[in-house]
């Protein structure tokens, strides 16, 4: 991978330069408060760019799959029926993506991408994008006690899947190119050259970092795998974080790796009908309810087991070759119940210590 | 640019309705061909198990399953109307259009099954999806031995393809029915389909049989109960499982089971596959 340094003052340069090479481009600003947003950079707002800010709550995977999105577009005339699909090839770049969201989009691609059939709207929007990854280097801003990235292996430097990455040095920026489209940006003469100083910098401010995550950062993410992979959860530990959740799908909305939609159509003008697809959640009641009323996974404990388990089964990990969940913690910070990822995991090792105790002890 | 070269799957293909059969209550035939006619000869190699979507355009799109084998020559939907999509669907008329996009799912492995006994145990509506194997194993007599259907409904006026079953049986197939409930002309066996196994004169070769079982939950449960005190072994009974489904193509999550994805790694398990997947049914 090819490096160079920019200084900080020049940082927002790649945002202009990205811009004048007709990308839309979509950077992380500060609202009020901890409220951060990716929102789209105008003249007027591109100065309000913030490089630390927390995450997002709402993720990036928008710019890949939004959450409606038309898929068909579908004219009645008198006889005959004329189909005509909508599909998005506006280029489009984020700067300021985070490594856990940068790992989320991987997951994405493997899983919207691979498989059987490739999905077309997906497909062309991934194509045109352009991702500017920032290192979280900011204790204090960019990393908060609901992160996992590190136990997830996702952060806080992503090692791949970046166009570009930045990472902060101090005064200068440090600027990874990951891969042939990254590296033609260095023609742009604001980039030095990267020496061996600011390779090694590099290197102690990362294992700084490393070293203040929150407690909970480590949650035993490979344990709970081995859990639900060889199906020894206790069915009263399900019922448990079952009985925690309040069915309101959040953690699924926020999460960077969700892929599930519905489909719906909605009529129109001049007999006019749009077949949208909409973010759906497995936590939701009427997920898996046939037409018909016949609903095979009725019991709440059901539905939750069935994120976790979409997600930490050994057998779809090995299909879409990356873990389904990129340790952005977004899911623990949304949910009222706290049976987020990093929540659930600990649920799930407490309940194994306990039944062994209760078993030794019996 | 590269548009055009992707295909995509989410578009349906446009399709003409020819004529509606009345099959049982609740449930009609629908007879139809692609508009277009390298759709129908892009369509016509599906394999018997596999299902379609179809779209009626303005309402949505439900998942059905394919009775007609593929070498029957002609394409048709038996659709019992249950939601909203399936009776926009039963209120069309001969030349209305409507989309089909497939075929999906992996379909039941015919060939691998070559030199056995078939036996079909179907309920209810459950012989829709059989009907489309019934079909290929008669018109492939010669590779099979004995193929044998065991089917019960509620009542003799919910039996799918009465009409049908003595041309089958001509062919070769060998049948018994039962209902919960008969009347007083009913000459057949009243009681649950499992029990019409059990009966003296059926004679199965439990080591050299594939069991075909389709049909709803209750049903299922006590005729693996049956089949597995017969000696069956998991892996040679087969079925057919149902679920919402949005995409048919593996993406839209609605049809997980455990580890499968019913559209694309389904619809067809054997049983010792379905005691594994990880969840319920």
């Amino acid at each position: 991978m090819k490096a160079r340094i920019i200084d900080k003052s020049d940082v927002l340069k790649i945002v202009d330069s990205l811009r004048e090479e007709g990308f839309k481009v979509y950077a992380t600003f500060l609202n009020r408060g901890h409220d951060s947003t990716f929102d789209l950079v105008t003249d007027d707002n591109k100065n309000d760019i913030k490089l630390h800010l927390p995450n997002p709550y709402y993720p990036p995977k928008r710019f890949l799959i939004p959450h409606i999105e038309q898929l068909l577009n579908i004219r009645k005339n008198k006889e005959d029926i004329e189909l005509s699909e909508n599909i998005d090839s506006t280029r489009k770049a984020i700067f300021g993506i985070r490594s856990c969201d940068l790992n989320g989009i991987n997951h994405l691609d493997r899983f919207y991408l691979g498989g059987k059939f490739t999905d077309p709207y997906y497909a062309s929007r991934r194509r045109n994008l352009f991702l500017v990854n920032v290192v979280c280097t900011d204790t204090e801003q960019d990393i908060d006690e609901n992160c996992f990235c590190l136990c997830a292996d996702t952060g806080p430097a992503a090692r791949e899947f970046f166009d570009l990455q930045l990472m902060d040095l101090g005064d200068e920026l440090m600027v990874v190119a990951g891969n042939s489209k990254g590296e033609e940006f260095f023609k742009f003469p604001y980039f030095k050259k990267c020496t061996q100083a600011h390779v090694n910098k590099r290197g102690e401010i990362l294992a700084r970092v490393r070293h203040q995550f929150k407690p909970n950062a480590v949650c035993w993410f490979s344990a709970a795998i081995r859990l639900i992979t060889e199906g020894k959860v206790p069915e009263n530990t399900w019922e448990l974080i079952g009985n925690r959740c309040f069915e309101c799908g959040g953690c699924t909305y926020v999460c960077p790796v969700c892929t599930c939609f519905t489909v719906s159509e909605h009529s129109g003008p001049n007999g006019q009908v749009v077949r949208t697809r909409i973010w759906d959640s497995c936590a939701l009641g009427g997920f898996t309810r046939m037409a018909g009323g016949f609903n095979p996974r009725k019991a709440i404990h059901d539905r939750r087991n069935r994120r976790f388990f979409r997600k930490l089964a050994h057998y779809f990990i090995q299909r879409e070759l990356s873990v389904a969940c990129a340790g952005c913690g977004r899911c623990r910070r949304v949910c009222h119940g706290d049976v987020g990822m990093p929540s659930v995991v600990e649920i799930l090792r407490k309940s194994i210590v306990t039944n062994q105790c209760n078993s030794k002890n019996g | 640019m590269d548009r055009q070269s992707i295909h995509n799957p989410y578009l349906p293909k446009k399709a003409v309705l020819d004529f509606v059969k009345d099959e049982i209550d609740g449930v009609k035939s629908f007879y139809w061909h692609f508009l277009e006619e390298a759709d129908q000869q892009a369509f016509s190699n599906f394999l018997p198990g596999q299902f379609a979507q179809v779209s009626v355009f303005g309402t949505g799109e439900f998942p059905a399953s394919l009775p007609p084998s593929p070498g029957e020559g002609k394409l048709f939907f038996s659709i019992r109307q249950v939601g909203s999509v399936t009776a926009a669907f039963h209120k069309l008329r001969p030349g209305s259009i409507f989309g089909v996009r497939g075929p999906y799912g992996n379909g039941f492995p015919m060939d691998s099954y070559t030199g056995k006994d078939l036996i079909f145990i179907a309920g209810g509506i459950g012989l829709i999806p059989l009907r489309s194997c019934i079909k290929y194993a008669l018109e492939k007599k010669d590779k099979y031995r004995k193929i044998q259907l065991f089917y019960g409904a509620r009542t003799p006026k919910d039996l799918m393809f009465l009409d049908e079953l003595p041309v089958w049986e001509k062919q070769g197939l060998e049948y018994y029915l039962t209902v919960d409930k008969g009347d007083d002309k009913w000459p057949h066996a009243v009681g649950v389909v499992g029990a019409l196994l059990k009966k003296p004169e059926v004679k199965i070769d439990v080591a050299n049989s594939i069991a075909f079982v389709c049909g709803p939950p209750v049903m299922f449960r006590f005729v693996i109960k049956d089949l597995l005190n017969l000696g069956f072994d998991p892996n040679n009974i087969v079925s057919t499982l149902e679920r919402y489904m949005k995409c048919g193509l593996g993406k839209c999550g609605h049809c997980c089971i455990g580890v499968a994805y019913v559209c694309v790694d389904g619809p067809v398990f054997t049983y010792e596959q379905i005691r594994k997947l990880g969840e319920d049914i």
